[in-house]
């Protein structure tokens, strides 16, 4: 299937979405769901899936002899497939946190983030005046960036008004309207906004040590935690992931793997499968 | 530059829609024979059929389409293991089937009940009336109120891509994603392939209909 993949873009694509995945010569291939809307992480360009963490998801199950087909489904859709089992993993920049880790569990971190304060290009907002005094901040909805403007502005009642999106393409359109006066997205998106030339620009950040991970149904009754943690320290001890991730986001600050690791993760307890520190 | 990455995509978009025109076809077949079994139930059944025709009507009417497409993708696959494609086709078109019940009810109901009582006087039985008299009058009144079920469920096929059905609003999202912006064209262009894809086939419908309209029944004006 990883073959047909780069091979035949759009019969690929279509053929995952409609048609039952055809077997893998060793048993069934793994379904990684991931949002293919996301870039740099996931998307879909010519027919094809590309991303950071569709090549390296390849990277490890090449490392790992494992194979791996992609199912792509709408963010929202993806923890409650996960949790049901519709897909076996999920692939793609993908937050660690505490409810999170309830009902799912995941692999070592291999990314970190941070949240950027996004205005228009145009406007005279500083980073104070963006999220205060009147201002009207936009997030993804569901987002950590959403959470964190909720608990630490809206509860504590800073005077914003605080608007959820699908996506946070949606969001920076309304900046450039004016319906919005900022809008938190974590650091990689924000990047690559301002690489595809949207006109806004950042005025702030908030430090967060987010970590980002793959995720495997709570429990891990495939046992698939031990060969996911085994392969992100591969490739990152053999250069393939800083290969693929300045692929794709050349800007990007590669931090060492595994990143912050919350004590509230389950699976991060002693010991990991397939990581010893 | 942004119409020059549409243009290449074309191709992506058109298989969109062919994923969309299967999606269509698909569901309203089993729309078709799932409504018509319910209508003739509902009109010449006994009383559970009446009574379960309605329930299904009823139901199926009574909840969204997306919540019947997550419904259908995350329940009833916990029983049957089913394709993103085919939960599509089942909520739809189970869907479409309480719809299309109530327009061949109607259909059904049109054609004066004078003639089936005239068919039994002369010696049919109520089957054989039902399959020679009634129903070739009520399936040509049934395909006005049928185009309009076509243009509907065209566009609920826009709905199956929250359950992973790459269709087209899905292939247009993939454009709008890795360009980091023009929803407004990308999406207008959309809205020119779901009106094109729509307008041809009602044309096709129109000429149908008007090709075997009941003799002495009223026409839809051109």
């Amino acid at each position: 299937m990883l073959k047909h993949l780069s091979a035949a873009g759009v019969v690929s694509v279509v053929s995952m979405a409609v048609a039952t995945p055809a077997l893998a010569q060793d048993g069934d291939p793994l379904v990684a769901g991931v949002e293919a809307a996301f870039p740099p992480w996931a998307y879909v360009e010519d027919g094809a899936y590309k991303g950071i963490a569709i090549d390296a998801m390849r990277a490890i199950a090449e490392d790992q002899g494992l194979t791996v087909e992609f199912k792509d489904l709408p963010w929202p859709s993806l923890i409650p497939a996960l949790a049901k089992g519709r897909i076996d993993l999920l692939v793609t920049g993908l937050n660690v946190t505490e409810a999170r880790a309830k009902v799912l569990d995941f692999s070592i971190p291999w990314w970190e983030n941070d949240d950027e304060v996004l205005v228009a290009a145009d406007s005279d907002h500083n980073v104070v005046t963006a999220l205060c005094c009147g201002a009207t901040v936009g997030a993804q909805g569901g987002a950590t960036q959403y959470e964190w403007l909720q608990a630490n502005l809206v509860d504590r009642d800073v005077d914003v008004t605080l608007r959820a999106y699908e996506d946070y393409i949606t969001a920076v359109e309304d900046l450039g309207t004016g319906r919005l006066d900022a809008v938190v997205t974590s650091t990689d998106t924000a990047e690559e906004l301002i690489d595809k030339g949207r006109p806004i620009r950042i005025v702030g950040t908030i430090q967060q040590n987010q970590p980002q991970a793959l995720a495997v149904q709570e429990g891990d009754p495939k046992g698939l935690l031990a060969q996911l943690n085994a392969g992100i320290v591969n490739i990152s001890e053999s250069g393939q992931w800083a290969e693929i991730v300045k692929t794709y986001s050349p800007q990007a600050s590669i931090r060492p793997i595994p990143t912050t690791m919350p004590d509230y993760v389950d699976s991060y307890q002693t010991p990991i499968p397939g990581y010893t520190p | 530059m942004i119409w020059q990455t549409l243009y290449d995509n074309l191709p992506f978009l058109m298989h969109g829609t062919w994923v969309a025109l299967q999606l269509l076809a698909a569901l309203l077949a089993l729309g078709l024979v799932l409504g018509l079994t319910l209508a003739l139930g509902q009109v010449y059944g006994p009383w559970p059929a009446r009574l379960g025709g309605w329930a299904f009507e009823r139901v199926f009417r009574g909840v969204p389409a997306v919540v019947l497409l997550l419904l259908f993708y995350y329940g009833v696959t916990d029983f049957v293991a089913l394709s993103s494609f085919l939960a599509a086709v089942l909520a739809l078109g189970l869907r479409s089937a309480a719809y299309q019940s109530q327009i061949f009810r109607g259909a059904i109901q049109s054609v004066p009940a004078g003639q089936m009582q005239a068919a039994r006087a002369i010696g049919m039985g109520r089957w054989q009336a039902i399959r020679t008299i009634v129903l070739p009058q009520a399936a040509r009144h049934a395909i006005g109120p049928w185009t309009n079920e076509f243009s509907s469920e065209l566009k609920a096929t826009s709905l199956a891509y929250v359950i992973g059905v790459v269709e087209l609003t899905r292939q247009a999202k993939y454009i709008v994603s890795n360009t980091q912006g023009n929803i407004l064209i990308v999406f207008g262009v959309v809205a020119l392939i779901y009106f094109i894809v729509n307008r041809l086939g009602n044309a096709v419908l129109y000429r149908v209909e008007a090709r075997l309209a009941v003799p002495g029944f009223e026409r839809r004006s051109p």
